[in-house]
């Protein structure tokens, strides 16, 4: 209790952030959710942030976030559990058509909303506490969420599963923050489909902090599809945690597209013997749009393999940034890494920061990087107008062609042709099917 | 209609300052076969950048008229759509852009300009198919990106097709002998001679004679220091071949 007494005195003198965080917690605290673990698991977490402190752009690994949007949130507090008023189940009217073949999960508000109807080969388990997640400096907003969310989705996976988890911010959320919370086990061999998409667009400004912990057991695949559409009110940030055991292999295909302003921050440790990563990420950015990702990788054991590919297109005076950090460990000899990260600057206030970044502590692994940002080539726009093309179509035609790389790796027809048109903003519809091979 | 198809007067081009073309005049007639051809530099190719409105050319003076209409003011996509078709020299990759898309969308291009309804799915394949037998593509070629990882050949196969898919009224095909085996540049003329017609004109820029044993000109012209130094029939090619460059003296200014 003194740690609290200690920080409230300080709100009263300097109301930084953190002050603020700590002093809402408090507050929020005091009504109760939860029984007394839950409760030790969220006075951890306070511990937590406090000792590592609230992100300063003097951090490298935060230089790049809009960390003024998270000064400017209203409130910390979640929305509220309630019944969904009529303006949340208006939220509900809007989703997507659903996925062929996949089980849907709706989370309101980060709270799960209907039936909780599992497909065969998953089911629901109780959530670990805070004292299991292990969130780094990169990742500290994951404490934030760990204090204040109130429902948690813990699945375990056996066998073969396709699942599709839809997190709506809702207008229940205006100057409220929304904290949704996956917990994710793939037992030995299993093989999981993901779809992760938040959406949603609120009229006023809301704070969304995801978290999401996931363990591939021995020979487990995940193909993870993970897009964000939220609305322009949303400032939106995730933590994502995976821990992938021996021969298991983690694919994402990750599309940043909405809010006001986007955090990625992952940590990926590959901790058996030929365990994966593949990670494949979009960003594409307007306005005044920020969508920063951190992505950290651990090679810990030998014949273990990452690839990074990122493409991202800043149009207007949308800022972008990837940084990707490979560490290859002393541990993990006959590794291979392979980083190839690009962005297309369409604005001409818009900007882009890619920074791959190689840590190598054995000498037998094999590790490649490449980072290029620039305009479009105009000899390419030539050639398609030489043959025709309206300038506008002969842009997009080639913007499309850049994010390609990532597009193709979406194996799910409906979805890609979603991310297809939802990436296509503006870009004629002509474009929407069909053009990328 | 015996007005020529292409009329360039007295036409200037510099590149940062450097004049490139300096006073060109050419009439190409309709159905009228013409070969530019030149010493490295001669600026050939970029006569053929300048017509299809390549940016980075600044125009000094002269005045291009193609159709009747003025050429210089159009945009590079009007001037495609107008008909001028530009094979390049070096044609660009563009991976993730699918063939079949650009055939498309550029033969819907021409058409709509033409007051033509656009092609759906099962014309344009129905169009394109007996195109590509001519031209030796495969059909699989269709879905994967354009150029991508081909070979020289394949690639200037693959502007003749287009050309063949757009029926362009003037084709202005820069090189396109360059880089291909004695194979591949019969099927390459093959697909232009397939296109020779009395209502278009082809202007091939070569550096060699080979090509034009296979494509045969009416007209030769010889480019020296961005000017025509020499005009003639097909026997000024044959000696070009036999003579070299050296004896064409430049133009005096005019």
């Amino acid at each position: 209790m003194s740690t609290a007494t200690a920080s409230a005195a300080a709100a009263a003198t300097v109301p930084t952030p953190l002050a603020r965080v700590l002093n809402e917690y408090r507050a929020g605290a005091a009504q109760g959710t939860g029984g007394p673990q839950e409760h030790a698991a969220r006075e951890r977490a306070a511990l937590a942030l406090e000792q590592v402190g609230w992100p300063s752009t003097r951090d490298e690994q935060w230089r790049y976030a809009n960390l003024r949007a998270l000064e400017r949130v209203a409130s910390f507090q979640p929305v509220s559990r309630v019944a969904p008023t009529a303006t949340a189940a208006a939220a509900l009217m809007d989703l997507p058509p659903p996925l062929p073949g996949f089980a849907r999960l709706v989370f309101l508000d980060g709270i799960r909303h209907g039936p909780y109807a599992l497909p065969a080969g998953v089911r629901s388990v109780a959530p670990q506490g805070a004292h299991a997640a292990q969130w780094s400096a990169a990742q500290r907003l994951g404490w934030l969420c760990e204090m204040f969310a109130t429902d948690t989705a813990a699945l375990e996976v056996a066998g073969e599963a396709a699942l599709e988890l839809l997190f709506v911010t809702s207008e229940a959320s205006v100057e409220r923050a929304v904290y949704p919370r996956l917990q994710l086990e793939l037992a030995a061999g299993s093989r999981l489909q993901l779809v992760e998409r938040h959406l949603g667009a609120p009229s006023g400004p809301a704070f969304v902090a995801c978290n999401i912990s996931i363990e591939l057991a021995r020979g487990a695949l995940l193909t993870h599809y993970r897009t964000q559409q939220c609305g322009a009110h949303v400032s939106f940030t995730d933590s994502l945690d995976v821990r992938v055991a021996d021969e298991a292999q983690y694919r994402v295909r990750q599309a940043a597209l909405g809010a006001h302003d986007a955090r990625t921050s992952a940590r990926v440790r590959l901790a058996g013997h030929e365990a994966r990563l593949l990670w494949h990420a979009i960003a594409v950015g307007r306005g005044e749009q920020v969508h920063d990702t951190t992505l950290q990788v651990l090679h810990a054991a030998r014949a273990t393999g990452s690839e990074q590919v990122f493409r991202g297109i800043a149009d207007e005076r949308a800022r972008l940034a990837f940084s990707g950090h490979v560490h290859i460990d002393a541990t993990a000899p006959g590794s291979e890494a392979r980083q190839s990260l690009r962005g297309l600057i369409e604005g001409p206030g818009a900007e882009i920061d890619l920074r791959p970044r190689l840590e190598i502590s054995i000498d037998e692994v094999r590790a490649t990087h490449g980072a290029t940002t620039g305009r479009l080539d105009e000899n390419l726009l030539f050639y398609l107008l030489a043959r025709g093309l309206d300038p506008a179509t002969a842009r997009a035609l080639l913007k499309w062609a850049f994010l390609g790389d990532v597009l193709r790796e979406i194996a799910l027809p409906a979805l890609r042709t979603e991310v297809e048109r939802l990436a296509a903003g503006q870009l004629p519809d002509v474009l929407a099917v069909g053009a990328v091979t | 209609m015996n007005a020529p198809l292409l009329e360039i007067r007295d036409l200037a081009a510099q590149v940062g300052g450097q004049p490139v073309l300096r006073g060109i005049s050419l009439s190409v007639g309709r159905g009228e076969v013409h070969a530019i051809m030149g010493p490295n530099g001669s600026g050939k190719s970029t006569l053929a950048h300048v017509l299809a409105g390549k940016p980075g050319y600044e125009i000094t003076a002269g005045s291009v008229r193609f159709d009747g209409h003025d050429l210089l003011a159009l945009a590079p996509e009007e001037r495609a759509r107008a008909g001028l078709f530009l094979g390049f020299q070096y044609p660009v990759e563009i991976p993730g852009v699918n063939n079949a898309y650009l055939l498309k969308a550029a033969a819907n291009a021409a058409r709509r300009e033409r007051g033509l309804p656009e092609l759906d799915a099962f014309e344009f394949l129905a169009l394109v198919r007996g195109k590509m037998a001519l031209m030796q593509i495969d059909e699989s070629f269709l879905g994967r990106g354009v150029n991508e990882g081909f070979s020289g050949g394949e690639k200037k196969r693959n502007e003749i097709l287009q050309m063949l898919v757009l029926e362009p009224r003037l084709a202005l095909l820069d090189e396109t002998d360059s880089g291909l085996d004695i194979d591949a540049l019969k099927v390459v003329a093959h697909g232009v001679n397939s296109l020779r017609a009395a209502d278009r004109s082809i202007v091939l820029v070569t550096h060699y004679q080979r090509l034009l044993e296979h494509i045969v000109p009416d007209f030769v012209h010889v480019l020296v220091r961005g000017r025509i130094a020499h005009s003639g029939d097909r026997s000024l090619a044959l000696e070009l071949e036999r003579r070299g460059y050296d004896w064409i003296g430049e133009p005096a200014a005019a």
